[in-house]
């Protein structure tokens, strides 16, 4: 979701109306943006849709917003001039990064807000819907400083020096790879290959070196710049039409002339951009049906026009075009939606369904409340931990091996968090190590889901809800555990013996293994002096833990 | 008179009996009745009006150790009789047969009182000896006749001159002792009150089964209790609040004629994101961080056709090769939409209602506004008759029948899963406009790989914050309460 920033008095100025910050608040909801922050006439928008980067510049906002407030409806009005210029692509780059669409864009009159969203909308493009860069990448050059014809040509990595945006020395491909910071953070896009993708001109001047930086003397648009050249590279040429058509529409909202260009690919030649509009049919019987509405066809066209198509009924359907910025109609329901948003969502008269359905709880859930409330019942207090802890928790202050079934974090926020827990009691000691300074006794029980790496599953893990309840106390003892687990499963009607067993959390002869038709199915005991040493507490503590999942089914 | 207590009874008979009608708790002491007894009831008592307590301060003096030394010897003035054993009234300091430490300490009080002039004469002190030095030497010492008292009989303060009571204590050779005595003094009431009508009876603390059993109770009294007196508290077991909060919206899902779905905690891509439509290496899959596993890697994909329809329509709309290997990779379920993918592919009932609270993980820094894991209320409705109307009908109920909303606004959203999508915001009578979770309807590039044709309205709605207004607080961690307390003092209804 990209995070805009646009400038509230430019986007007045685009609109040909005065937008104010607290109009723009609902308006921009119309653009699928939100305001996520506002700091005197620079208001921070969220953009929602990943899939419409025509809306991520305050000339892509203002087009749409024009559409909304009826200022200018229907498709947006882009002529495209042809030019003679030719860009020709080097075959040698088809494994590395094949292909470049083009643009020559004339008579910019840039200020501040304008350049800064040049630069925006340029990193977005490239960063949201180009993927960090890798299926696209964007370069926008000073054409007055360039000659064409213009070559898209393979590099060695020791040829070709130029001197790269922000530095004042020639260095080669693979010197900018390993000294510049673009170099650093991008190399891995074109690392591995012989040779370097590179723009150069007919005289030889590097433009950029896609996908990682423009040259100083060409590359770097600034407020004295009147003419540019867009360079759009990748591997899927649909996407870089999309992307060069987001870009060149952003331009001409702000009244420049746009020219297309002719780029030779190996065996076949495109002109390119190209912002012929397409179309796509909608029922309308569909979209009646589905909005639950039914407008007539003067209303569909009028609300689709709203929103930047032009509309004619054909029958059953409305044929909408659209301007080929947007790459994001597949189904009915993208068109659907944006006449929807034009309609207005809070016009619509909400319609709670008239279906008889019946409700229910899965059985386990039922169980469960059962099972809680018994626990309630006999005194214990509910508590509710987060299942992501930490190994030190869960193993080391229990005084056991870290097991190899641990389900483990990859990327966790602090290594606090980084497993899941196999079992409940560690959370419990958590929980009673921070009460120390409370009243005693504290008896406490959590049932929760708990996971283990177990491959005979579906996911490769098992999760499963256990139940674990601790008493702790100055007189804390296992008879105390004991009773409350008989009480618990007699009234679960769960057949039990406790089987004497070692284990290293528990003190020696007072720790049980809990078996139900044979098989161990939890623990029982006193927790171990060394134990309670390690999470800091001074009471006894009698437990139980239960895999009391397996128990209910 | 009756709702005397054995001990107040007792206590009040002792001072009929005694002649002044008035004594000390200490003076009524017996083997009997001992003095905390006593005390004890003569509280009851002057509650009642039967007595009243007065309350004395007394201050007496002992002598200390340094005190007893004085009381043999004082310093500076057995200096100056040693003076006046010379036969003059002046002398040499050396030449006097006095201890060097007892001399020591008479200089600084024979300056002091002004009893003699010093000077040195070379190298030597001689001490000359005032007139009223010479005239108190013809009496005996007040300081000594006083000690002389506080040694062998109770003195009182007032007793004692200010000024050498002053002295004494600068020298540390008295304590003050300060002593509060009680007197019980019976009422103008209580004197008139007859001992014989004083009944003392069997007096009985705990009712017990042999009391009940042998009609003993009848013949004894029992103990009177203060019922105002705070006892200690006692901790009931109880539900966790939110989790109690949880069970009653699960009440009200069931109510509303929703079924309850259940998922793993760890999925696979393919279920939290492939089988929702969201194509891999493509900004729609980012739209939310989330965690990674370590171990284990990689789970199984369903083996019935699923992965094929789900494989060509990422491929038809999105334009790339599917991996199905990226699809097996596991994660922690990021949101509880991959439940309703599994519903939806389990088969769904036309109408269906399907709901589930689930936990969900992403990575977020635990702070007073977010969790590291979070609940969401998950749901779908299925038929051929759903409209987008519908969808925004059922928002509003939900927003009105749980959040106790009054008003309602929705605006436009994305989700990669759904189209038309919404968000909504509920208007809280005392929180103001709350983001209360966003919604649509399932796409049918999702549905129809999971074989469901009809149309399929989908929400996920954030729970944490509605139960955070329901139990009053301001920190999204006291969800998940580590403080006994907090729990304890939580109010259940």
């Amino acid at each position: 979701m990209p995070t805009l920033e646009i400038s509230c008095k430019d986007l007045s100025r685009l609109l040909g109306r005065t937008v104010t910050v607290e109009e723009l608040d609902d308006l921009i909801l119309y653009a699928k943006g939100e305001i996520d922050g506002v700091e005197g006439d620079t208001v921070k928008v969220d953009q929602k849709d990943t899939n419409r980067p025509d809306l991520w510049s305050t000339e892509g906002i203002a087009r749409q917003l024009r559409g909304i407030l009826s200022l200018e409806t229907g498709l947006p009005d882009i002529t495209i001039e042809e030019s003679d210029v030719e860009i020709f692509v080097d075959p040698a780059l088809a494994d590395v990064r094949p292909y470049c669409v083009n643009a020559v864009v004339k008579g910019l009159d840039i200020d501040e807000a304008f350049l800064s969203q040049i630069i925006q909308l340029q990193e977005k493009v490239a960063l949201t819907y180009g993927r960090k860069r890798r299926e696209v990448a964007v370069g926008i050059i000073d054409y007055d400083r360039i000659v064409p014809p213009i070559y898209y040509r393979a590099t060695g990595p020791e040829e070709n020096a130029f001197v790269p945006l922000s530095f004042s020395e020639a260095l080669t491909p693979s010197e900018i790879l390993s000294l510049h910071p673009k170099g650093q953070e991008y190399r891995h896009l074109v690392e591995g290959h012989d040779v370097y993708p590179l723009l150069v001109d007919s005289e030889g001047t590097v433009l950029t070196m896609p996908p990682i930086i423009n040259s100083e003397h060409t590359g770097k648009v600034t407020t004295e710049t009147k003419n540019v050249f867009v360079d759009v590279t990748g591997y899927d040429i649909e996407t870089l039409k999309t992307a060069l058509n987001v870009i060149v529409s952003a331009f001409a909202e702000r009244g420049a002339t746009i020219y297309s260009v002719t780029v030779h690919y190996p065996g076949r030649k495109e002109r390119v951009p190209d912002l012929t509009p397409r179309t796509f049919s909608v029922s309308k019987a569909y979209v009646q049906k589905t909005l639950g509405m039914a407008l007539d066809d003067r209303d569909l066209v009028a609300l689709l026009a709203k929103m930047r198509y032009d509309a004619f009924v054909d029958g059953d359907d409305i044929v909408v075009s659209y301007a080929p910025y947007r790459d994001d109609i597949m189904h009915e329901n993208d068109v659907l939606e944006d006449l929807a948003i034009a309609y207005g969502y809070n016009s619509m008269v909400p319609d709670v369904p008239d279906l008889s359905t019946t409700g229910r709880l899965l059985p386990l859930t039922s169980r469960l409340l059962i099972a809680r409330e018994l626990m309630v019942g006999l005194g214990y207090q509910e508590i509710v931990t987060f299942t992501l802890s930490s190994s030190e928790m869960l193993f080391e202050r229990m005084g056991v091996a870290r097991p190899d079934d641990v389900v483990e974090i990859e990327n966790p926020v602090s290594a606090s968090w980084s497993v899941l827990r196999p079992a409940l009691l560690p959370s419990l000691m958590a929980f009673l190590s921070k009460n120390t300074h409370n009243d005693y006794p504290q008896t406490v029980f959590e049932v929760s889901e708990a996971a283990r790496i177990d491959e005979s599953q579906e996911t490769g893990v098992e999760s499963a809800y256990r139940l674990a309840f601790a008493a702790c106390s100055a007189t804390a003892t296992f008879t105390e555990a004991r009773q409350a687990l008989d009480a618990f499963m007699a009234n679960c009607g769960i057949a039990f013996e406790v089987r004497g067993i070692e284990h290293p959390s528990f003190l020696e002869g007072r720790v049980g293994a809990i078996v139900v038709d044979g098989i161990e199915r939890g623990i029982i005991g006193e927790i171990h002096p060394r134990v309670l040493e390690a999470w800091g507490l001074e009471h006894p503590v009698a437990a139980v833990e239960l895999a009391l999942e397996r128990l209910l089914e | 008179m009756n709702a005397l207590t054995n001990e107040e009874k007792k206590v009040l008979l002792l001072l009929l009996s005694s002649e002044t009608g008035a004594a000390s708790p200490e003076a009524l002491a017996s083997g009997d009745m001992v003095a905390v007894a006593i005390h004890r009831a003569s509280l009851g008592l002057a509650s009642r009006g039967f007595i009243t307590i007065e309350e004395s301060v007394k201050t007496t003096l002992r002598i200390t150790n340094e005190g007893e030394e004085l009381r043999s010897v004082i310093p500076e003035r057995a200096v100056a009789e040693a003076i006046r054993a010379t036969g003059g009234t002046s002398a040499y300091l050396d030449e006097l047969a006095i201890d060097k430490r007892l001399s020591g300490i008479a200089l600084g009080w024979l300056k002091k009182r002004q009893w003699a002039e010093m000077e040195k004469e070379g190298g030597r002190m001689r001490v000359t000896l005032t007139e009223p030095a010479i005239e108190a030497l013809g009496r005996p010492s007040p300081l000594q006749d006083a000690l002389e008292r506080i040694a062998t009989e109770v003195v009182m303060l007032e007793e004692v001159d200010a000024s050498i009571v002053s002295d004494l204590k600068s020298r540390k050779a008295i304590e003050m002792r300060t002593e509060r005595t009680r007197t019980l003094v019976l009422t103008d009431a209580a004197r008139a009150v007859d001992p014989a009508s004083i009944i003392i009876r069997e007096e009985v603390t705990q009712l017990t089964p042999d009391l009940v059993r042998n009609g003993r109770w009848k013949d004894v009294q029992f103990k009177r209790f203060d019922v105002s007196v705070p006892v200690k508290p006692l901790y009931p077991g109880k539900k966790q609040p939110y989790l109690a909060f949880l069970d009653s919206l699960k009440a009200q899902f069931v109510a509303l004629g929703f079924q309850e779905m259940r998922g793993p905690l760890i999925e696979t891509e393919f279920w939290n994101f492939d089988a929702l439509f969201q194509p891999q290496n493509h900004p729609a899959r980012d739209w939310t961080d989330t965690y990674r596993l370590i171990s284990p890697k990689q789970g199984r994909l369903p083996d019935d056709g699923t992965v094929e329809a789900v494989k060509r329509s990422h491929e038809s709309s999105w334009k790339y090769v599917w991996d199905p290997e990226k699809a097996r990779n596991l994660m922690p379920r990021a949101h509880g939409t991959c439940l309703s993918a599994r519903q939806l592919h389990a088969g769904v009932s036309l109408p269906g209602k399907y709901f589930s609270i689930a936990r969900c993980f992403r990575p977020d820094v635990l702070d007073r506004t977010h969790l590291i894991e979070f609940n969401q209320i998950e749901g779908i409705i299925c038929d051929e008759s759903l409209t987008f109307r519908n969808l925004l009908g059922v928002l509003k109920q939900f927003a009105e029948e749980i959040a106790g909303a009054r008003q309602v606004r929705f605006y436009p959203d994305y989700y990669p899963f759904t189209e038309p999508s919404v968000q909504m915001s509920a208007k809280h009578p005392d929180l103001g406009w709350v983001e209360f979770g966003g919604a649509g309807i399932f796409r049918s590039e999702l549905t129809r790989p999971l074989g469901v044709e009809e149309p399929v309205i989908a929400w996920g709605l954030g729970v944490d914050r509605l139960a955070m207004f329901k139990l009053g607080i301001d920190d999204i961690r006291y969800l998940f309460s580590d403080d006994i307390t907090w729990l304890r003092r939580e109010v259940m209804m």
